[in-house]
């Protein structure tokens, strides 16, 4: 079967990328779905969290990297409005295909919190209730989104396939998968839902780099193929660095260094991206 | 007059652990020298890597196999001697949470190991002091609780309790997969420096290749309870004589562009040890599989000088059998199809 994804649809596809990507030039031609601008996450009088600019255009993957505590994760929450509900005073503009989401009420922003912006997290187990089937919390969800329990069903087993697994695994529990499995699980159901946009905050971190090279294969594919914006929150820059097209590196809650991924590699300005950079193990021979 | 040449520090021989019906060690040698030496244990999650650390420290009981530590026969260990070879053999858990007694400060945690194997003589708190030196950190720590430090800081506290007893052999369990890549960077080179120093031998278990390159002479690539391949680190990774071994280095991520090999993504089911496919256990996610590989079981066998494999084609993985390239696998997947 050949790819053929979008169909006729809109969005505009966006090019089909093979292994050299050519670099996104300025004022992209596919529209940037996420703009963040002048963000400020505050516990008080604590910074959590700043972002001058951010974009995420559909068809790309921008990265946030940077150590525990730099403040990644919490930009994340901002982004699913679910920071203020941690007690924290967000400022700023969050903005979805140009709509702001800063100030809009908790009814609107559900409906667009997982149906439109899908997110994953570390540790995929704690996502699937465990006395449940797999199936069962998938469809769900898509119910709760408003689909018929027939349109749930197909479009559950067809997710399942987007991202490379059996829909026979919907029948099993949770804990009859691995961690691997579950967090494509997660994944299928952003695309299931289909989300514009996907926040993904370490959802590699626990996993072994044979499961995480799968998941990375996925999440490339959702960018090239369906044109999905995700946003990739890690820690690890090698990661960042075979994964996201942009990067921004966080310290103590603020960006310090931002530019396409080679680049900022290549020639870090910032002694901080160094020092990341030189912590990542490397292979020898 | 001559000597006889000194056994090395560990032993094991053909080790088998069970759980149940569950082989989670199915026969595994290995051969720890005398320090300062390191060898991997590489494999993914069920793969058996932490049950062999335990079962060679005594913490999980053996089914059978040898285990010689200086020579001694650890499994028959009883009463002082047992205690002795507890105080010779230590081991770091993955989680330092998990591990440090929340309610207990961080002296008192440390201390605690002095005072059981009853070395407290001379000063318990100036011990403890050194020990926190030595791992890096502010002997002023001695007075927090653990929730106070970072998982970093809680790793390398862990450590100085492992050192509290003067290991000779340390069994290092995943010590960083639960951190970030710079705490990671900082244990791994106070590993670095206490191999030098204590003259330590250490089993290092991880999931990562690129974590064993700088630190371990030797690595043992595990699969299923059972050794895939096993030689000096620098010419397996160079050549791997297993495809389990090409997959395990193809997934370490790279921050060189002209370095990233061609991805081998491994397709099926994770190993499960409680069901053993017939012939090779790697058969049905091997790229590289034949007909013999479904029935017979490849033994583990030398393949090149230091070098065993146990893949009935390691001489041709050797000579550089490769398997077709990822991005061929993914577009051929019958998945590539449209959402309803």
């Amino acid at each position: 079967m050949k790819m053929c994804f979008l169909g006729g649809q809109s969005p505009p596809k966006p090019p089909n990328r093979g292994a050299t990507r050519p670099p996104i030039p300025p004022g992209a031609p596919w529209p940037v779905k996420l703009q963040v601008r002048d963000l400020e996450v505050r516990f008080g009088e604590r910074l959590a969290a700043s972002a001058p600019a951010l974009d995420v255009a559909a068809g790309e993957i921008v990265g946030l990297a940077g150590e525990s505590g730099s403040g990644k994760s919490m930009t994340i929450q901002a982004v699913l409005g679910l920071a203020g509900t941690m007690g924290a005073t967000v400022t700023g503009s969050i903005k979805l295909d140009g709509v702001e989401l800063t100030g809009m009420s908790p009814a609107r922003l559900r409906a667009i919190r997982g149906r439109r912006i899908a997110a994953i997290f570390q540790s995929p187990g704690l996502a699937f209730n465990p006395v449940f089937r797999v199936g069962a919390i998938v469809t769900r969800t898509l119910r709760l989104h408003g689909l018929s329990a027939a349109q749930a069903r197909e479009r559950a087993g067809a997710a399942m396939r987007g991202v490379l697994l059996s829909p026979d695994l919907l029948h099993r529990y949770p804990s009859q998968l691995s961690g691997g499995q579950l967090q494509r699980v997660a994944i299928a159901l952003a695309l299931a839902l289909r989300a514009d946009v996907l926040l993904a905050d370490e959802p590699t971190s626990a996993l072994d780099v044979t499961v995480q090279a799968e998941v990375l294969e996925v999440l490339r594919e959702l960018r090239d193929s369906r044109g999905m914006a995700i946003l990739f929150v890690s820690h690890d820059l090698a990661v960042i660095a075979e994964l996201c097209d942009r990067v921004a590196i966080m310290r103590a809650g603020e960006v310090v260094e931002q530019g396409r991924t080679e680049e900022v590699i290549a020639a870090p300005r910032h002694d901080y991206t160094r020092e990341l950079l030189a912590a990542v193990p490397r292979l020898g021979g | 007059m001559m000597s006889l040449p000194e056994p090395p520090l560990l032993a094991v021989r053909d080790l088998r652990v069970n759980f149940g019906p569950v082989r989670a060690v199915d026969g595994v040698s290995l051969t720890v020298s005398r320090g300062p030496f390191g060898i991997g244990l590489v494999g993914e999650s069920g793969s058996g890597k932490t049950t062999v650390g335990r079962g060679i420290l005594r913490l999980v009981p053996a089914a059978g196999g040898e285990i010689l530590f200086e020579g001694q026969d650890v499994l028959r260990l009883r009463g002082k001697r047992l205690l002795e070879y507890r105080r010779a053999a230590q081991i770091v858990f993955q989680d330092a949470d998990n591990s440090l007694d929340p309610r207990m400060r961080i002296g008192t945690a440390i201390g605690e190991v002095l005072t059981a194997h009853g070395l407290a003589r001379g000063g318990v708190s100036e011990r403890v002091a050194a020990l926190l030196s030595e791992v890096g950190l502010d002997p002023a720590l001695a007075s927090r609780h653990p929730h106070q430090l970072s998982g970093g800081q809680r790793q390398r506290i862990a450590i100085a309790r492992a050192l509290a007893v003067s290991p000779r052999l340390l069994v290092l369990d995943e010590p960083t997969s639960a951190l970030d890549v710079t705490a990671q960077a900082r244990v791994l080179a106070i590993v670095r420096r206490l191999r030098a120093e204590r003259e330590l031998s250490y089993l290092l278990i991880t999931h990562n290749l690129a974590i064993v390159t700088e630190l371990c002479e030797q690595t043992a690539v595990l699969y299923l309870g059972r050794v895939a391949e096993t030689g000096p680190t620098a010419s397996l990774l160079a050549s791997p004589a297993h495809p389990y071994t090409l997959a395990l280095r193809s997934a370490v991520p790279e921050l060189d562009q002209a370095r990233r090999r061609s991805r081998i993504i491994l397709h099926g089911e994770p190993p499960n040890a409680a069901a053993h496919p017939p012939g090779c256990a790697f058969h049905p996610r091997c790229p590289l599989a034949i007909d013999v590989c479904r029935v017979s079981v490849p033994e583990l066998r030398a393949v090149a000088p230091g070098r065993q494999s146990a893949c009935h084609r390691a001489e041709e993985v050797l000579a550089g059998l490769r398997p077709p390239i990822a991005a061929a696998q993914l577009s051929a997947n019958p998945a590539a199809e449209p959402l309803p």
